[in-house]
């Protein structure tokens, strides 16, 4: 119900902001990955963070997970600061990282077993999940027996059970072949509008991100601010051969571009 | 014919009684060692070596039968000796591990002691624990404590050396993992770096006793008063009985065997082994 309201009603109109990043700095001994990153991310909104490779898109998303902290800005959940990692905030990274011990079931009921919640009443709520990522029929399965699409179903369904108000999702898709890819950008469309909640998505694919999310945030090449800000103004589900989404996905394709080449021009000059 | 049709077979769960494949795999372990012991007897028997420096299987056979004293077995001499070898092994064993695992956790996850430390380890490592024992001596004289101490060195590097590398191995990402699913200290600790280091300690827990057994023996040889299979076969040098001595050979390999594949060898099935086989037939479907 509300997650057919949120399709209907205008961003602004709908919610709050989540998370709050005021001109974020970090630096990493003497080298500084991001000057000023200023973003505000609402309430279920599903944002998709793109930059050049090594900008730091994925030490934000670490940031808002509070694996580390900023060197400078303020960075807060609602309006709170973050200090550091908490069940508010589900984490799905591209390598998978599932525990080869535990079962596909017992990996997914990970959190709710970490937070002292019934076996019983833990696999009735990953239920939903596990039938939602495709999953259904391997349960029992160890990890080390499953492909890297199915691989990264059982992390997203992980992520979803213990059911964080925030899903932060780094590259992904990006450890999968083309085809498994796209098959489940595809196939997953359904979950992000079932999860409804708030979605950081950190992706180095244009069409990835403007497939998926609501609005698309291009980070600068090192040290990394903010260039554009892009709305993606199409309803979900949404079909690939839609000529609006080509538009998008030329636009940010070329800002993007831009500053990959801005990049690349003063690598050269330092060489 | 049956037998390697059935081996073919992936079996869903291992039961009690030994399936043809596992009956395949003794005895294609056994045959060399059969065939060994077969061209050995031969070489004794016709002449071709001195039995009394390398005496033929059946001669040994017969001298651990009288050792054994199967008739009176409360006063059998090698179960005597069998049974203080184990006990030292094990207990510098077990000592070994109380300390090192609990060291390698606190230096696979502090890479500041790590580093501090690492050049130590590097050194002790590949050092034999043997080398310890004339020091020992002088310090504690002939006995358990020397024997024990030893063989404790000898096991201690390795546990440790692989409780580190399993630590280490573990990845950032899947302590993050859990620490974002609200995890504290003990839950870190208990559903992901133990489990996580599992494989690596398993095999330095195998290399660590595999140490100890090997230490023992020298050490025995060097500070034992009385029993311990090293003793034994050190004292019968000086009765020039070469068949107590190869008695007590045979022994170390079987015991040193037995301890590697069936408790170890038990360990892995129960825990790395399981994790990267079954629930196969079901996954890949």
């Amino acid at each position: 119900m509300s997650a057919d309201l949120a399709k209907v009603l205008p961003m602004n109109a709908r919610s709050k902001p989540k998370i709050v990043a005021k001109g974020i700095q970090k630096s990493f001994g003497n080298v500084l990955a991001m000057e000023d990153v200023t973003l505000s991310i609402q309430e279920r909104e599903f944002v998709a963070i793109i930059g050049p490779s090594g900008c730091g898109k994925s030490t934000f998303l670490y940031l808002i997970a509070g694996f580390e902290k900023p060197s400078g800005g303020e960075l807060t959940i609602n309006g709170n600061a973050i200090t550091g990692p908490g069940p508010d905030r589900g984490v799905v990274f591209q390598e998978f990282v599932l525990f080869p011990w535990l079962t596909v079931l017992r990996n997914i009921t990970l959190g709710l077993d970490i937070q002292g919640v019934k076996r019983e009443e833990a696999e009735a709520r990953a239920l939903k999940w596990i039938r939602l990522t495709g999953l259904s029929g391997f349960e029992n399965a160890y990890p080390s027996t499953l492909s890297g699409g199915m691989k990264q179903r059982v992390a997203i369904a992980r992520a979803l059970t213990y059911d964080p108000e925030v899903l932060l999702l780094d590259e992904p898709f990006g450890a999968l072949d083309v085809q498994t890819k796209n098959y489940m950008i595809r196939d997953l469309q359904d979950l992000w509008q079932e999860a409804n909640r708030t979605i950081v998505m950190i992706t180095h694919s244009v069409s990835e991100a403007v497939h998926m999310a609501d609005r698309v945030v291009v980070l600068s090449s090192r040290p990394s601010r903010v260039i554009a800000d892009v709305r993606i103004d199409v309803p979900h589900p949404r079909d690939r051969r839609n000529p609006t989404m080509h538009r998008y996905e030329d636009e940010i394709t070329a800002i993007l571009s831009a500053e990959v080449d801005k990049a690349m021009s003063l690598e050269r000059q330092i060489r | 014919m049956t037998a390697s049709r059935t081996a073919g077979v992936p079996r869903q769960k291992g039961g009690p009684s030994a399936s043809p494949s596992q009956i395949v795999a003794f005895v294609t372990f056994m045959l060399p060692i059969g065939a060994l012991l077969l061209f050995w007897e031969g070489v004794v028997r016709f002449g071709l070596a001195d039995a009394t420096i390398l005496p033929a299987p059946s001669m040994i056979v017969v001298r651990a039968w009288e050792l054994l004293n199967p008739a009176k077995a409360e006063r059998s001499l090698l179960l005597v000796h069998i049974g203080v070898s184990l006990w030292r092994a094990l207990a510098a064993f077990v000592l070994a591990c109380l300390v090192a695992i609990p060291l390698g956790f606190v230096l696979g996850l502090s890479t500041g002691t790590y580093r501090a430390l690492s050049p130590l380890l590097s050194l002790l490592l590949p050092l034999p624990a043997v080398a310890w024992t004339p020091i020992f001596l002088v310090a504690f004289g002939q006995g358990d404590l020397t024997i024990i101490g030893v063989c404790f060195l000898g096991a201690f590097f390795p546990v440790l050396y692989s409780t580190i590398q399993g630590v280490r191995g573990i990845g950032v990402h899947a302590i993050w993992v859990v620490q974002s699913m609200g995890a504290g200290p003990l839950d870190l600790f208990r559903r992901v770096l133990l489990p996580g280091a599992l494989p690596a300690l398993i095999s330095g827990l195998k290399l660590g006793m595999a140490h100890s057994w090997r230490t023992l023996v020298a050490a025995e040889m060097l500070a034992a008063l009385s029993y311990g299979l090293g003793y034994m076969i050190f004292a019968a040098r000086s009765y020039m009985d070469v068949s107590t001595m190869f008695v007590g050979i045979v022994c170390l390999a079987v015991i040193g065997l037995l301890i590697e594949h069936v408790i170890f060898g038990t360990l892995e099935k129960m825990t790395v082994a399981r994790w990267h086989s079954s629930g196969k037939v079901r996954g890949t479907r």
